[in-house]
């Protein structure tokens, strides 16, 4: 690979104090090499000078150990092991505003490049990115299943305590405040509007032809396991339904 | 130009942090001052000086022209309005036939916020279509975990539109009639910079073709792309003055703070809504055009650049950077720098994180109180609609009864109103803005009916 040829990192220091082995440079290269196949890599990397604007403008540097420019300046210099560590927590602080994009007068991408490493981070099945997605899982178990990604059922004093005491300020049972919603579509608790059952098919077929099933299972088996089964009895259902209209039609 | 000679007793001049103080210039010497600063300082150029800048729309043309991709064009029909985006650039807002691509996160948190925009266009005699065939758009899910990828994003994109291109079939009505309205900030900023990467590689465009191929979602064997990606504060944006003229509350009290979505502006800033006359064009225009036509008086601050701390995986799991980052970059500075009386937004995400998260502030001894809503649930207020009803205040955490009434709403009785209301909900008699049996366009529950009369 010619950019990891070319990188100044030889030579892997591993952790001095965990005792952590080194990394092999093989994987750091595969990893790089990931990072760079996305064809959005060099439409979002193109040059750096270190000014610092990004960071400057940046929400998740007021409140983390994390610098977009640090990142770019990480892509940018190949600089293997940095970007491995980059990805064991730096890239999961970034609030995806492209506050930096808008900014870079590169016309650099850092949020975009961080979607890079995070998506790499799934595949390499990090155990970092494990952890840190372990939250996450309702709201994915919710998407990928579904199609919508709120629902109304999740919004509840135990999921958001410091939201407040009523999730509405008129008490009434969730199912009736739906239904006093003046668009049919919204009548529902369970997905944010009701969704279609043929949409859920299609979606399912994305899913599947793009990798994200794959990702999914990479990263969390059980909620894998879970979301096949929901979509074979979503499946199921559009296919008797369908028998449903052949015999009708006879 | 305002100085301090010409300001109202106790007026301060706005944008400015707390740390500022009058210089007491005189008239001739702020003009001087001022046009110095802006000779040098031009808020777009942060924006607008970089190179290499092209409008995708060139390359779409072309790719249409070679028989690659078919484009979804915003018709006569549509009625469109054109305004001007960062440079200058023309860009055509459908004003009628809508098809609503809805948010998740509004519907399912805050759903006066769709209410309040098909209410307005009830009132404004707009046809649209609100159907049960879409997908959210997946990238707050992206965002925020990194589970997708381009391939799984411009997927869903192409088929929720290309849906939107079909949908009137269901009423007997021709490809095409509907135009694709997008609620939400983070799928219009997603849908616009997937456009642009599809529009850019051949090789991203044949795998999505085999996909959409796969269900039967493409229009002669291609692609089908949208002329325009457009988002719903673009058409509240053009059509303010007729909303201004169905205003029934005095709005000339209200001093409003915008808080610019993010993935509204700052992804594919070149498509952004910018206007001179409306603060300088320095400003994103949506929003901030809406409130100065319904007479309230729009206030700058500081830190209106800043995101609102959402952060897409931050709002479920990392919480403590999202509810500080709210409380004090923006809801702080707003009240006590702005003085406001309400921040407007027009994402979804923002206003979830910017209402939601004053509650703790209070709980942690840090209270700070400003009511929160979107731009289209204000103009549904100011023009008279219900505020539990159809605005769905009650799913606002933030103090909406404070605003109301300073509006001269009598909230309570009103809120006596809704509560009587949902008696009927319990025996079956709802509501509802539209015929509900046009939701279905397929699949089970699907009944033909005409078009909208």
């Amino acid at each position: 690979m010619a950019h990891a040829a070319s990188t100044r990192v030889q030579t892997r220091i591993g952790d001095p104090l965990s005792g952590a082995p080194p990394v092999p440079q093989a994987k750091l290269e595969q990893i790089f090499k990931d990072i760079q196949s996305d064809l959005r890599y060099d439409h979002e990397l193109n040059g750096c000078l270190n000014c610092g604007i990004c960071t400057a403008t940046c929400p998740a540097a007021h409140y983390y150990d994390f610098s977009p420019r640090e990142i770019v300046q990480l892509l940018w210099t190949e600089n293997l092991e940095g970007i491995y560590d980059a990805m064991q927590e730096k890239i999961w602080a970034c609030a995806q505003c492209y506050t930096c994009a808008a900014r870079c007068p590169f016309g650099n991408s850092p949020g975009g490049l961080v979607m890079l490493m995070r998506e790499t981070a799934i595949k390499h099945g990090m155990e970092s990115a494990k952890s840190v997605l372990r939250p996450f899982s309702r709201v994915m178990l919710k998407l990928i299943s579904t199609g919508n990604q709120l629902a109304p059922d999740m919004i509840t004093r135990d999921h958001f305590p410091d939201w407040g005491p009523n999730v509405s300020k008129i008490d009434a049972p969730l199912k009736i405040l739906r239904k006093a919603i003046p668009m049919a579509t919204l009548n529902t608790t369970a997905t944010a509007w009701e969704v279609n059952l043929r949409t859920s098919v299609e979606l399912y077929t994305i899913w599947e032809e793009t990798g994200v099933l794959k990702q999914l299972e990479t990263i969390d088996e059980n909620l894998f396991d879970v979301i096949t089964d929901f979509m074979d009895e979503k499946r199921e259902e559009w296919q008797d339904w369908l028998a449903e209209q052949e015999d009708g039609a006879d | 130009m305002t100085t301090s000679h010409d300001r109202p007793a106790g007026e301060r001049f706005t944008g400015h942090g707390s740390e500022w103080r009058d210089a007491n210039l005189s008239p001739g010497e702020a003009r001087i001052a001022t046009a110095w600063v802006e000779q040098k300082v031009d808020r777009r150029s942060m924006l607008t000086g970089k190179e290499r800048v092209a409008d995708v729309r060139d390359l779409m043309w072309q790719l249409e022209k070679d028989g690659e991709i078919v484009v979804h064009r915003v018709s006569e029909g549509h009625q469109p309005v054109v305004v001007k985006t960062l440079y200058g650039w023309d860009k055509k807002i459908p004003t009628q036939r809508l098809w609503h691509h809805k948010s998740c996160g509004q519907c399912g948190n805050i759903p006066g916020y769709p209410v309040s925009l098909l209410w307005l266009m009830n009132e404004l005699g707009v046809e649209y279509l609100d159907e049960t065939d879409q997908t959210s758009c997946t990238a707050w899910n992206y965002h925020g975990s990194g589970i997708g990828n381009l391939e799984s994003l411009a997927a869903v994109f192409l088929r929720n539109f290309h849906q939107a291109y079909v949908a009137a079939r269901a009423q007997g009505l021709p490809d095409g009639y509907y135009y694709p309205l997008v609620h939400c900030g983070t799928s219009f900023g997603n849908y616009k910079e997937v456009r642009g990467y599809l529009l850019h590689s051949a090789k991203l465009r044949e795998r999505v073709r085999q996909i959409l191929g796969k269900l039967g979602r493409l229009v002669d064997g291609k692609l089908l792309i949208p002329e325009e990606v457009v988002h719903y504060s673009e058409w509240v944006h053009v059509m303010r003055q007729r909303i201004a003229e169905r205003r029934q509350i005095d709005c000339s009290g209200i001093r409003a703070t915008i808080h610019p979505a993010c993935h509204v502006y700052k992804m594919v800033p070149e498509d952004a809504i910018y206007d001179d006359a409306i603060l300088g064009g320095n400003r994103l225009a949506v929003s901030t055009g809406l409130m100065e036509a319904l007479g309230a008086r729009v206030i700058d601050y500081s830190t209106w650049y800043d995101c609102c701390g959402f952060g897409f995986r931050h709002i479920i799991s990392e919480r403590e950077f999202t509810r500080s980052f709210a409380i004090d970059r923006k809801i702080r500075v707003a009240v006590e720098e702005a003085r406001a009386d309400l921040m407007i937004g027009h994402d979804t995400g923002c206003i979830t994180t910017l209402d939601k998260n004053q509650w703790i502030g209070k709980a942690a001894g840090k209270p700070v109180e400003l009511p929160v809503m979107a731009d289209c649930q204000f103009a549904a207020l100011a023009c008279g609609a219900h505020p539990y009803k159809i605005v769905q205040l009650h799913w606002h955490a933030s103090a909406t009864e404070v605003l109301m009434e300073k509006l001269g709403i009598d909230w309570r009785a009103k809120k006596a109103e809704f509560e009587a209301y949902l008696e009927q909900v319990k025996g079956g008699k709802q509501e509802n803005l539209y015929d509900p049996r046009r939701m279905i366009t397929s699949g089970p529950g699907y009944v033909r009916i005409a078009a909208r009369p």
